[in-house]
C-alpha cells in the first residue's frame, strides 16, 4: 500500500540556490501561485476592468463574496473601524479558500497542510494586532493584560495567565487550519489506498472517499471562514479593549 | 446583524473552544520549559507553566461561554 503521507512531500521542480538560501520552485510554491492566479483572474482583474450596474455571472460571485466578507468584518470589528480592514480580511479569506480548494484537485498540493504557511499567517496577524493595539491606545494597550473588575491582589497572578492566552491565539489559529486540512487529506489518502488494495471489496472504501470528498470541500470553506473570522475577532478585541 | 449570524457564531465557537483549551496548556508548558532552560530552575518552571496554561485555557473558555450566555438572554428578551 502506498504511503498515505506521500502527497504532503515537498519536492523541488526548478532548483534555485542563491548564496546559502534555497529559493527553489517546489510543488508547494506552484500551488500557491495557482491560488494567486485563480483569485486574480476571478476577482481582481474583473474588478479592475470596471463593474457594470447589471452584474454578470462573475460579478455576481464577486459581489456575494464581498458582501459576505463585509458583513463579517462589520459584525466583529465594527462598522466605523472595520472599513479599512476589509481589503486585508478579504484577501486573507480568498487566498486561504483558494489554497484549500486547490488541494481538493487530485494530484495537486495543499499548501495549508504545511504548518509553516499557516504559522506565518498567524504570526503576521499576531504582530499586526500588536501594532494596531499600540498605535491606537499607546501604553494603555498593556491594560489588555489586566481584565476589568478583578481584585488588586490577583493582578500578579492574572498577568502571566493573560500573556499565555495572548500567545496561545496565533498558535491555535495556525494549528487549527493545519490540523484540519492535514487530517482530512490523510483520511482521503488512506481510504484511496484501501480501495486500491483489493478489487473484491475495494468499492466500499471508494464509496467513502466520495462522501468524504464532499465533506472535505465543506471543511475547506469552513476552515477558511473560521481563520478569517477569528482574525476579525482578534482585531476587534484589540480595537475595543474589553 | 445579518440573518445568519447565529450560524456563524455557532460554527466559530465550535471550532474555537476545543483547540483553545489544549493549545493554551501546551503554550503555558512550553513557556515554563523555556524559562527553565533559561534560568536553570528545572522542573519548577514547567510545573508552574502548565498550571498557568490550564488556567488560561479555562479562563478563555469561560469568557466565551459567559459572552454566549449574555447574547442568548438578549435574544430571548427580544422575542
Amino acid at each position: 500500500m502506498e504511503n498515505p503521507l506521500h502527497h504532503f512531500e515537498v519536492h523541488n521542480i526548478i532548483p534555485i540556490h542563491i548564496g546559502g538560501l534555497d529559493l527553489s520552485i517546489s510543488n508547494a510554491v506552484i500551488a500557491m501561485w495557482v491560488g494567486l492566479a485563480l483569485i486574480s483572474s476571478m476577482f481582481v482583474f474583473p474588478a479592475k476592468r470596471g463593474l457594470s450596474l447589471v452584474p454578470g455571472k462573475l460579478q455576481n460571485v464577486l459581489e456575494i463574496a464581498m458582501e459576505f466578507i463585509r458583513s463579517m468584518v462589520y459584525e466583529f470589528i465594527g462598522e466605523k473601524e472595520g472599513k479599512k480592514y476589509i481589503p486585508f480580511i478579504a484577501s486573507l479569506f480568498l487566498f486561504i479558500l483558494a489554497c484549500n480548494l486547490i488541494g481538493m484537485v487530485p494530484g495537486s498540493y495543499t499548501i495549508t497542510c504545511q504548518i509553516v504557511v499557516t504559522g506565518v499567517f498567524a504570526i503576521g496577524i499576531f504582530i499586526m494586532t500588536l501594532v494596531i493595539g499600540f498605535s491606537k491606545h499607546g501604553l494603555h494597550f498593556l491594560g489588555i493584560l489586566i481584565p476589568p473588575g478583578i481584585p488588586k491582589i490577583l493582578i500578579p497572578l492574572m498577568i502571566p495567565i493573560e500573556i499565555i492566552s495572548m500567545v496561545a491565539r496565533p498558535v491555535s489559529l495556525s494549528v487549527r487550519l493545519f490540523a484540519n486540512m492535514t487530517a482530512g487529506h490523510t483520511i482521503l489518502a488512506v481510504l484511496f489506498g484501501l480501495a486500491m488494495s483489493s478489487l473484491m471489496i475495494g468499492w466500499l472504501p471508494f464509496g467513502f472517499t466520495v462522501a468524504i470528498n464532499g465533506l472535505e470541500i465543506a471543511i475547506a470553506f469552513i476552515q477558511a471562514y473560521i481563520f478569517t473570522i477569528l482574525t476579525c475577532v482578534y482585531i476587534g478585541d484589540v480595537i475595543h479593549l474589553h | 446583524m445579518s440573518k445568519n449570524s447565529g450560524f456563524r457564531q455557532g460554527v466559530q465557537l465550535a471550532f474555537r473552544l476545543g483547540t483553545e483549551l489544549t493549545v493554551a496548556t501546551i503554550v503555558g508548558g512550553l513557556m515554563g520549559y523555556a524559562l527553565d532552560s533559561f534560568f536553570g530552575t528545572k522542573p519548577w518552571g514547567l510545573v508552574v507553566g502548565v498550571v498557568f496554561g490550564v488556567a488560561a485555557g479555562c479562563l478563555g473558555v469561560y469568557r466565551v461561554a459567559t459572552k454566549m450566555n449574555i447574547e442568548d438572554e438578549e435574544n430571548n428578551n427580544l422575542e
